[in-house]
């Protein structure tokens, strides 16, 4: 029996308020996300460099992290990965951010990151994988690779 | 198991692709507050090298630290024992027994010699001539100094291991000692917590086998990345403290309105853990969430402090003789007024004692 398998109910109601005196508008750990998201994007204009925020890293409340979700919005992009559990990669409408939902074969939420790039970088095939898969179709199809191929061993 | 394997090998045996091991990364990074870019490095990195020795040993314990370990969601025990470790002694898992466990163990020492990775959860007890815990006719002490010998980096798992825990406590009957009372000649890293978090445990070791470096410390020798900041700095009720609102009974209006629970005994302003960020299972809450003030298990002597359900300020007194705690005693004093004027004094007992830790 894993501890999975135990039921637990999170209670709606937990003792979990919003901050004392909270002022209308976006909250201050919005706006600065924003600005790091507007800088990051500028870095990847001009020097094709892709960054990864941690969502859970940040001290954002549930209204902070409601109010993201807003200003970011919705793109027309939605990729899922299954890998050891299901990714959920999510274009938002800015361009080039993505909002990353890792999740285990459980299903519990492993990691949560806002994705600066054209496109996640973990979708991307590896170069090693697509060298053994090429060797393997090889090997399947009984021919052999071209000279000067980097797949070994085909045939 | 065959701890010459690389990792990346092993993940192909176990039908575990290079995207899930990255994704296995990613999350591993972020749960060590570690910048998430470095799950791909990590993940490339570790598939390349082999899966390093890691030896287990209980010693004075209630297998808390161990069951914790065992809850690991990121990673899961099974992902580090299969994909990155090679978990070659641990006698509560281990299938063998008698002989063939303590030849496993032995095999492991000289195969592995100055490299593998010694976790020890438990104190030792060095009274009776060490007989308050033994095993295979060897006592706790003369098993950790001979496995100490050839380990390359000692994690002292829980509060028992790192600072002596309950057997530590007044009168401690055991004389125990923590592992550092013990090993003077290697690097120890402790880890503490009773129990640590799961995900504590597992991070600081995946931490340790990526970079093959001891990670930065704090003056009690835990890893800053998880321990670098207070339960109450992170604390989601902190508003409340600032604003000075306090619950002051466990069923009153301001505890069913998640008011600070400092008044009710909670450490939280001299823990340093990481209880506030990653939580317990899976990130569901951590004890302060469920309405329950920080014992401030994860500080040395945490059992020999007086009440967990008086203020801080009566509750930060050390045993007799220690010394560091005494400058918090004159916070104590100013702290046992009343309400906010409580919290203040608190705060700037953690706040004194993050400065010494910044001078350091």
């Amino acid at each position: 029996m894993r501890l999975t398998d135990i039921a637990v109910r999170v209670e709606d109601g937990a003792p979990i308020a919003a901050a004392p005196e909270r002022n209308g508008g976006l909250g201050g750990g919005v706006t600065a996300i924003l600005a790091e998201i507007a800088a990051g994007l500028e870095r990847l204009t001009i020097a094709g460099n892709t960054a990864l925020i941690d969502l859970r890293s940040l001290p954002l409340s549930p209204d902070d992290r409601e109010e993201l979700r807003l200003a970011l919005g919705h793109g027309e992009v939605t990729a899922t990965l299954e890998a050891q559990g299901i990714s959920t990669l999510r274009e938002t409408a800015v361009a080039g951010v993505w909002w990353t939902e890792h999740r285990d074969q459980e299903g519990a939420l492993t990691a949560e990151l806002l994705d600066i790039a054209l496109t996640p970088p973990i979708l991307a095939a590896h170069p090693s994988d697509v060298v053994m898969a090429a060797a393997a179709l090889r090997r399947r199809l009984g021919t052999t690779s071209p000279p000067g191929s980097p797949v070994k061993g085909a045939a | 198991m065959n701890s010459r394997a690389t990792v990346g090998e092993m993940l192909r045996q176990h039908g575990v692709s290079r995207r899930g091991f990255v994704k296995f990364c990613t999350a591993t990074v972020t749960a060590m507050a570690l910048p998430p870019w470095l799950g791909a490095a990590m993940a490339e990195q570790l598939s390349k090298g082999p899966r390093p020795s890691v030896i287990y040993l209980s010693f004075q314990e209630c297998t808390g630290c161990f069951e914790s370990f065992m809850r690991s969601f990121s990673p899961t025990i099974e992902h580090l024992i299969f994909d990155v470790i090679s978990l070659d002694y641990d006698d509560t898992l281990m299938a063998a027994s008698g002989d063939a466990s303590e030849s496993a163990m032995a095999t492991a020492m000289k195969d592995n010699f100055g490299n593998y990775i010694l976790i020890v959860d438990g104190s030792i007890p060095t009274g009776a001539s060490g007989a308050c815990c033994t095993a295979g006719g060897r006592s706790a002490e003369a098993t950790l100094r001979e496995a100490a010998k050839g380990a390359r980096v000692i994690l002292a798992v829980g509060t028992c291991s790192a600072f002596g825990g309950i057997p530590f406590a007044n009168p401690n009957p055991t004389h125990a000692w923590p592992v550092s009372g013990i090993v003077g000649d290697k690097p120890i890293v402790n880890v503490s917590g009773c129990p640590p978090i799961p995900e504590v445990i597992t991070g600081t070791l995946l931490q340790f086998v990526t970079t093959g470096q001891i990670p930065d410390l704090d003056e009690y020798r835990r890893p800053k990345a998880f321990f670098g900041n207070s339960i109450h700095d992170r604390c989601y009720r902190r508003p409340f403290f600032d604003a000075g609102q306090f619950a002051k009974t466990f069923d009153d209006e301001g505890a069913r309105n998640g008011w600070c629970l400092y008044e009710l005994g909670c450490k939280g302003p001299t823990t340093y853990n990481a209880c506030a960020t990653l939580k317990w299972n899976g990130g569901t809450s951590f004890p302060i969430e469920s309405g329950h003030g920080c014992l401030g298990c994860s500080e040395p002597n945490f059992w020999d402090k007086g009440s967990f359900y008086e203020a801080q300020s009566t509750a930060m007194w050390g045993r007799e003789g220690e010394s560091q705690r005494k400058p918090l005693a004159e916070f104590a004093g100013a702290a046992i007024a009343a309400g906010a004027v409580l919290g203040v004094a608190s705060a700037g007992a953690g706040r004194l004692r993050q400065h010494e830790r910044e001078k350091k």
